[in-house]
C-alpha cells in the first residue's frame, strides 16, 4: 500500500501515524494552482471548491505513486462527509483502480469501521495501533501549541528569515518523532529557541487582533487561502484560528468530549441549531473574538459553501450588534490574490483607524480635554 | 389572524397540508404572487449573490407577505423527515437568516422545527410552539393537524395517479396530446419544476412537443426507496435522495425515453447528485440533459435546448425500433 491523504494544513501529523504504523507513505504536496486546476478539470462544475482541490490533490498523489487514499468521511448535511463517495465515483471514472479507506462514523458502519482499522494496522496489535494513534494526536496538540505561539508572535519578530529557519528546523524535528517522550523533547526544544529570538511585543492601541474563521478547510489550507495567517502577521497584525487540527481530532475522533459546547452556545443568537459544517462553531468564535477583545474577523468560504452561505447572509448584523468589523471572502478557482491584498489591506486600515479613534476617545475622555 | 405563507420552496410540496392546517386554527391564510421578474429581483437584491436561486426566490416571496400586510409569515425550519437524514443546510438555516438579514420581518416570523420519520408532518408536537403564538388550544391544534393530514394524503395520492403538482394546486388542466411518443423522467425539486417563472414552464412545452413526462412524486415512495436502498451511504438531503432514487428508476426503466435533470444555480447538493446520475446514465445509454437555471436564463435557449433533445431521443428510438424489426 502506498497511502495518502487529504492535504488540509501541516500533513506532518497523517505523514507520522502512517509511517509509524509502517506504511509507504505519498506525502500529498501542498495545492497550488496547478492542483487547482487538474481538480477543476474533472469536478462537477458546482462541486464546493474544497472537493475540486482535494481532487486535484489526490490526482497529484496518484502521479507520484499512492495507490490508496485514506481520509473520513462523515456526516451530512454539509456535503463534505460526501466527498469520499463523490471522489471515489470520479476518480474510478477516469479509469483509475485506486482502494479507498474512508472512516466514517464509528455507529454509522461498526464492522466496516473495525475493517478498515485491521487494514492499516496490518502486522500490529490493537494496542500497539492505540499507542501510535496517540502518539499522533499528542503530536498534533504539540505542534498546534507551536503554531499557535507563532501566529501571535510572528508580527513583532523582525527577522522574519530567522523566524523561517527556526520553524524548518521545529519541523524537521518532528519528522523525526517515534514516541510521546520524544514529543515532549521536541517541544521544549522549539519554544527555547522560539523563544530565543528578538521579539518585541506591542501593546495598547498599536496591538491588532484579528480571528479567522470560516470553513475549516479553507481556514487550515494556506495553500488555497493565500496563505492569510502570515500575511496578516506581516501586516503587524495577531491572529487566532478558529481551527486547529488537534481540535478537529478532540471533537470528531474523541468520543464523549466536546469543547466546542460554550462557543456554540455563543451564537445561539444567530444560528438557532446545528446547520451542518462548522456555521454554528463559526459564529459562536466570532461572539467569543469579540468577548476577548479582538478588533476584526476574517471570514473564509469556499465558492457556494452551502452552511457558510447562512452565515455570510447574517455577518452585517452580527456585526452591526457587536460593533466588530469583518471581512468575508469567498475563495474559488477564480480568485485574484492581488484582488484579495487589497481588500485585506483595506480591512485592516479601517480596524487601524477605528482603533485609533477609540483609544483616543478614551484618552479624551479620561483626561477630560 | 393573517398568516402568510411564501409561494416558494416546500409550498409545492406542502401547501395543502398548510392551507388546511391553518384554516382550521381559525387563521387567514395569504399566498404571495406568482413568482415575477420584480419578486425575484428583490430577492436578488436582499440575498448574498451566490447563494441558490430557490433562496433568492423565497426571500423575494417574503417581501411580497410584508407588502400584503400579514401578521406573521409562515417559515418552517425543516429539520428531518427520514430518520437520520437532514435537508439541505439553507433548509435548516433559514428561518435564521430570514431572520437575521431582511429588513422590517422583525417578530413577523413564525416557525416551528419539522422533524418527521415520514413525509408526513402532520404530528401535532411540531407546532405546540402555535399554541401561545395563535392563542390556540392543544386539543384544536390537533384536531387540525389531523385533518390537514387528511388533505395532504390525497394531494399526494393525486400526484402518484399522474397529476403534476401545479395542476391539483391551480385546479388547472394541462393541454397536451394524450397519444404522445416519448416518455421523459424529469428529475428535479418541486420548486424548480413547478415555479412557472424559475422553470419557464417547461413541463408544458414538453407536452406540447407530445411528451410524456414523469416527475418523482409520481413514483410509490417504494421503488424510490429500492433504488437508494442500492447505496452504502445514503445521501444527506431527503428529496436530494428522492431525486436519486427516482433518477435511477428511469433510467433502469425501458419505459422512459430520457432524463432531464432540472437544477437552480448554486444548488449544492446537485453538485453532489449530479456525478451519481451522469455515470448511472452513460451506463445504461440512456439519454439525459442537464439544463441549469438561474436569474437571466433566456427563455428561447431553453427552449431550442429542449427541442435539441427531444429531437435526439425520438431520432434514437426511431432507430432501436426500426433495427428490431428488421
Ligand atoms: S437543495 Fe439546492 S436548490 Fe434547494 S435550497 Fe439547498 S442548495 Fe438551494
Amino acid at each position: 500500500m502506498k497511502i495518502t491523504f487529504p492535504h488540509m494544513g501541516s500533513p506532518l501529523i497523517y505523514t507520522k501515524l502512517f509511517e509509524l504504523l509502517g506504511h509507504e507513505v505519498i506525502v500529498p504536496p501542498k495545492p497550488t494552482q496547478k492542483t487547482i486546476n487538474l481538480g477543476v478539470k474533472y469536478s462537477p462544475e458546482f462541486a464546493c471548491f474544497p472537493l475540486k482541490v482535494l481532487l486535484g490533490t489526490y490526482l497529484e498523489a496518484i502521479e507520484m505513486g499512492a495507490d490508496t487514499i485514506v481520509s473520513s468521511g462523515g456526516n451530512g448535511p454539509c456535503r463534505a462527509g460526501y466527498y469520499g463517495e463523490v471522489h471515489q465515483r470520479l476518480i474510478r471514472n477516469m479509469g483509475l483502480d485506486i482502494d479507498f479507506i474512508i472512516f466514517d462514523e464509528l455507529k454509522r458502519d461498526y464492522k466496516g469501521f473495525i475493517n478498515k482499522l485491521k487494514k492499516l494496522k496490518g502486522q500490529h496489535s490493537w494496542f500497539d495501533l492505540y499507542k501510535i494513534v496517540k502518539t499522533a494526536y499528542k503530536m498534533a496538540v504539540s505542534t498546534d501549541k507551536v503554531k499557535k505561539f507563532i501566529e501571535h508572535k510572528r508580527p513583532y519578530i523582525s527577522d522574519k528569515k530567522k523566524l523561517n529557519k527556526v520553524k524548518l528546523a521545529i519541523e524537521d524535528q518532528y519528522r523525526e518523532i517515534k514516541t510521546e517522550q520524544d514529543i515532549v523533547r521536541v517541544e521544549e526544544y522549539a519554544f527555547k529557541i522560539l523563544k530565543g529570538l528578538d521579539i518585541e511585543e506591542k501593546t495598547g492601541a498599536e496591538k491588532l487582533k484579528i480571528g479567522i474563521v470560516g470553513e475549516i478547510y479553507v481556514v487550515m489550507e494556506s495553500g488555497i487561502n493565500f496563505n492569510l495567517a502570515e500575511l496578516l502577521n506581516d501586516f503587524g497584525v495577531e491572529v487566532e484560528m478558529s481551527h486547529y487540527i488537534s481540535e478537529w481530532i478532540q471533537e470528531n475522533l474523541i468520543p464523549f468530549v466536546s469543547h466546542e459546547k460554550e462557543i456554540m452556545k455563543k451564537a445561539e443568537d444567530y444560528i438557532e441549531t446545528i446547520i451542518g459544517g462548522h456555521a454554528k462553531q463559526n459564529v459562536g468564535h466570532i461572539v467569543d473574538y469579540k468577548e476577548r477583545g479582538f478588533d476584526g474577523i476574517v471570514h473564509l468560504k469556499p465558492f457556494g459553501c452551502l452552511p457558510e452561505l447562512v452565515t455570510q447572509s447574517i455577518l452585517d448584523k452580527i456585526s452591526d450588534d457587536l460593533d466588530l468589523p469583518i471581512l468575508s471572502l469567498s475563495i474559488d478557482e477564480q480568485m485574484a490574490t492581488a484582488n484579495v491584498m487589497t481588500r485585506i489591506e483595506a480591512f485592516i486600515d479601517m480596524i487601524k483607524q477605528k482603533k485609533y479613534k477609540r483609544s483616543s476617545d478614551h484618552e479624551r475622555h479620561v483626561f477630560g480635554y | 389572524m393573517k398568516i402568510g405563507v411564501p409561494r416558494a420552496l416546500l409550498y409545492y410540496y406542502y401547501f395543502p397540508f398548510w392551507e388546511s392546517f391553518f384554516n382550521n386554527l381559525g387563521c387567514e391564510l395569504v399566498v404571495s404572487d406568482k413568482t415575477s421578474e420584480v419578486l425575484i429581483n428583490r430577492g436578488i437584491k436582499n440575498s448574498v449573490s451566490e447563494i441558490c436561486v430557490p433562496i433568492k426566490v423565497y426571500i423575494g416571496h417574503v417581501f411580497n407577505l410584508l407588502d400584503k400586510g400579514v401578521d406573521y409569515i409562515y417559515v418552517p425550519r425543516f429539520i428531518s423527515i427520514k430518520k437520520n437524514i437532514t435537508f439541505c443546510p439553507k433548509f435548516l438555516g433559514l428561518p435564521d437568516m430570514i431572520r437575521n438579514s431582511l429588513q422590517g420581518v422583525e417578530g413577523k416570523i413564525l416557525s416551528n422545527y419539522i422533524e418527521a420519520r415520514s413525509d408526513d408532518i402532520s404530528n401535532y408536537k411540531n407546532y405546540l410552539g402555535f399554541m401561545d403564538k395563535l392563542g390556540v388550544s392543544r386539543s384544536t391544534l390537533k384536531n387540525a393537524a389531523k385533518k390537514a393530514r387528511k388533505v395532504w394524503l390525497n394531494f399526494r395520492e393525486k400526484s402518484r395517479q399522474g397529476l403534476f403538482i401545479d395542476q391539483i394546486l391551480n385546479d388547472r388542466i394541462i393541454t397536451g396530446a394524450s397519444n404522445n411518443e416519448i416518455t421523459i423522467g424529469v428529475v428535479g425539486y418541486v420548486y424548480n419544476v413547478y415555479d412557472q417563472f424559475i422553470s419557464m414552464d417547461f413541463i408544458d412545452r414538453l407536452r406540447e412537443m407530445k411528451v410524456n413526462v414523469l416527475t418523482f412524486e409520481m413514483l410509490e415512495t417504494k421503488k424510490i426507496e429500492e433504488q437508494v436502498g442500492k447505496f452504502a451511504k445514503k445521501m444527506f438531503w431527503e428529496f436530494t435522495n428522492k431525486l436519486l432514487g427516482a433518477g435511477y428508476h428511469f433510467i433502469h426503466s425501458p419505459q422512459v425515453d430520457g432524463i432531464i435533470h432540472i437544477t437552480a444555480f448554486g444548488c449544492g447538493p446537485d453538485s453532489i447528485l449530479g456525478p451519481f446520475l451522469d455515470t448511472e446514465a452513460e451506463a445504461f445509454n440512456k439519454p439525459l440533459m442537464r439544463l441549469r437555471i438561474d436569474e437571466q436564463t433566456g427563455e428561447s435557449h431553453l427552449i431550442t435546448r429542449i427541442e435539441a433533445f427531444t429531437d435526439m431521443i425520438r431520432a434514437k428510438k426511431e432507430e432501436e425500433e426500426g433495427g428490431s424489426f428488421r
